[in-house]
């Protein structure tokens, strides 16, 4: 057992470093010899998963004593656990829903504005037989769920293609941004001086940059596409991280474990790796986790003032078209309504949990 | 003259002050500021003054782990205020520390094996099996388990944290080891334990020790010979015994004084120091302890004295001598 966890440091890189070759040779087959093998935004998708796994789920498992230690914390607040088992769901659904559920897009106005199963309402409908508008009752159905929009699209295929989206979103465009913002904050707090001085700087510009401006400007450019859209969010929403990485790192550098290493001969690669960047990984967790609904809030309404991507259907692009029917069809607005606000619950509970399980401070 | 394993010359540690936007550069604090000594091998010299004085500083920068301002530290007659970063990299192998507080000094998301291991594997000592088998063997050294190298800091007590410090250090097998207030942050039944723990080691594998500490019943249990530092500078320096028996330099005749004796009835003048610590940013002229010193005279205000050595290998730096 101890033999495996420290041959780690060399067999884990050599297996992420092949990893990624393999999705690099799928990129240049895909360019050079096949057409479309994946969607540009399905390997944003699989560099994220190959990272999480070796970088995330990886040290996870072999650290099993240190993550059962901070599971047991996490678990002793119970909306966290809500948050984490609703957050699985939503992943679950994300992943196999769109398979199950019918096409999102397929319009048919025979059996538009159908109410959720159990409830009806009244509505005009037209009648082919005698070419006229009838009042008539109209229940929910088996076959429709949650119902269906103006266009007599499936709500519940909707949302689950719904959440497939904002899950994209949040995670790639907070994990753009968390990434960008720790290498910031972490070199600034390690070079110091100029260095740091030039960091932050910059950070602050950023901060005040009008994001939306930006976000019409790409749109304007590139066409209102999804990858742009993770993008934009991701390259202008570090800023926090970079300063809370900073601060964070900064007070680490001064503990006494970052002098033993350097008195020990680590350098300084060794030091920023393997002491700075895992201790302030914690906080890098839960600013993300907190990160993510804001990411998906922003999306949402994005496509609400209709700056989305109109190939997707995400929650926002639903709402935004619940929002027109609301007096006959409010099922259409309030479902992906609920949705959000589920999702944004739950990771802000997680986020919540978490935060309190690795500060060692708070007595649990 | 090779005087032992290190020498220090001269040591000026200074830390600047900046000001305003462009951090204009308008003093210094001088925290370490002019020390010289030795440490022969296998000795330990104890380093004893208030907080704020510079020791550990002087301990820091003694083994670069700060750059110094001036002078030299000979190490093996060689001045390591020149090497270049592979020359470091090699001390590092030869010079470790201890540090103050055992609950920072540890890497709260490493193993114990890790911490340990940690020198092997940056000096790429050993292969990965001679890697593990090393490090249960020091845990053993220090009093510890084998078990103990898959748990992490908090899983510990203080004490077991500074008892995994002290195996850190030895990890590289070093012939000088700067304890940095080692047991300062500990019960004082563990405070005994970890002492014992540091002398043994000192016999067994032949250790030089720069021990510094606040505490003089600390540093009379473990020095061979007691260096006294106030504001920056060494005032006196001498055995340990001599130290004790003829204390000199009216600071340590303070300090010695302030030792809280086992026998009740036992009389014995406390001399009561008035005022604080100057500070280091501007040190008093001439020297630096006039403003406290029961026994000033006008010299004392004009110049600074220097270390006089008088009988019995003892120096003083004070106008009342020599």
């Amino acid at each position: 057992m101890k033999k495996i966890s420290s041959k780690v440091g060399g067999l884990k890189n050599l297996m992420f470093i092949g990893a990624l070759l393999v999705l690099g040779l799928i990129l240049l087959l895909d360019i050079y010899l096949v057409d479309k093998i994946l969607a540009p935004l399905e390997y944003f998708y699989l560099f994220f998963a190959i990272l999480v796994i070796f970088y995330g789920l990886y040290p996870l498992y072999v650290n099993r004593r240190l993550t059962k230690y901070y599971w047991e914390r996490t678990k002793r607040h119970r909306l966290a656990v809500f948050g984490l088992s609703f957050i699985a769901f939503l992943i679950a659904v994300a992943i196999i829903g769109p398979f199950l559920t019918q096409d999102p897009t397929k319009v048919n106005f025979e059996e538009k504005n159908l109410p959720p199963l159990g409830f009806s309402i009244q509505q005009s409908v037209y009648d082919l037989k005698t070419g006229e508008f009838v009042t008539r009752e109209t229940p929910g159905t088996w076959k429709h769920l949650l119902g269906t929009d103006d266009k007599g699209r499936d709500m519940l295929a909707m949302l689950v293609s719904g959440a497939r989206v904002s899950l994209q979103v949040g995670l790639l465009a907070t994990f753009i941004a968390i990434l960008i913002g720790t290498i910031m904050g972490v070199l600034s707090a390690y070079l110091g001086g100029w260095a740091d001085m030039g960091l932050m700087r910059f950070t602050d510009i950023m901060m005040t940059f009008p994001f939306f401006l930006l976000l019409v400007f790409i749109i304007f450019i590139f066409g209102p596409s999804l990858a742009f859209i993770i993008l934009a969010i991701g390259l202008t929403g570090w800023t926090g991280t970079a300063r809370l990485v900073r601060s964070e790192a900064l007070s680490l550098r001064t503990r006494e474990f970052i002098m033993a290493s350097k008195s020990l001969g680590a350098s300084d690669a060794r030091i920023i790796f393997r002491h700075l960047i895992p201790n302030v990984l914690s906080s890098i967790i839960v600013i993300a986790t907190l990160s993510i609904p804001a990411v998906i809030l922003a999306e949402a309404a994005l496509s609400f003032i209709g700056l989305g991507d109109p190939t997707v259907t995400s929650w926002g692009v639903v709402l935004h078209a619940g929002q027109r029917t609301l007096d006959i069809a409010w099922w259409v607005a309030v479902e992906p309504g609920i949705m959000l606000f589920l999702t944004v619950l739950a990771f802000n509970f997680l986020g919540d949990g978490i935060r309190d399980a690795f500060d060692p401070r708070s007595q649990l | 003259m090779s005087k032992g394993l290190v020498e220090v010359e001269n040591l000026k540690k200074y830390y600047p002050v900046t000001a305003g936007l462009l951090s204009r550069h308008v003093a210094d604090v001088k925290a370490v500021d002019g020390v010289s000594f030795y440490i022969m091998e296998g000795e330990t010299l104890g380093l004893v003054g208030e907080s704020g004085c510079g020791k550990s500083s002087l301990g820091r920068t003694l083994l670069r782990l700060e750059e110094p301002t001036a002078g030299r530290v000979l190490y093996k007659g060689s001045d390591i205020t020149r090497w270049d970063k592979r020359q470091l990299k090699e001390l590092r192998k030869e010079a470790q520390m201890i540090f103050q507080d055992p609950q920072s000094s540890l890497d709260p998301r490493m193993t114990i094996g890790d911490s340990i291991g940690e020198a092997l594997l940056i000096h790429s000592i050993g292969s990965e099996k001679d890697r593990l088998e090393r490090v249960e063997e020091l845990l053993k050294r220090v009093g510890l388990e084998p078990e103990h190298a898959m748990r992490y800091p908090h899983e510990l007590s203080g004490g077991q944290k500074q008892r995994v410090g002290i195996a850190r250090a030895l990890a590289v097998t070093p012939k000088l080891i700067v304890a940095d207030e080692p047991v300062s942050a500990l019960d004082v039944s563990v405070q005994a334990q970890i002492l014992n723990l540091i002398m043994d080691l000192q016999r067994e594998l032949e250790l030089a020790y720069l021990f510094i500490a606040h505490d003089l019943a600390v540093i009379g249990q473990v020095s061979d010979r007691i260096a006294v530092m106030y504001l920056g500078q060494i005032i006196e320096l001498a055995d340990r015994t001599e130290l004790f028996s003829h204390p000199l330099h009216p600071y340590t005749e303070a300090l010695l004084s302030a030792i809280p004796l086992p026998d009740p009835h036992q009389k014995r003048e406390r001399i009561l120091l008035q005022g604080e610590v100057p500070s280091p940013v501007n040190p008093p002229p001439g020297c630096r302890f006039h403003t406290r010193c029961p026994r000033v005279m006008k010299l004392c205000r004009q110049e600074l004295p220097t270390l006089k050595l008088l009988e019995g290998n003892h120096l003083v730096s004070c106008h009342l001598y020599g």
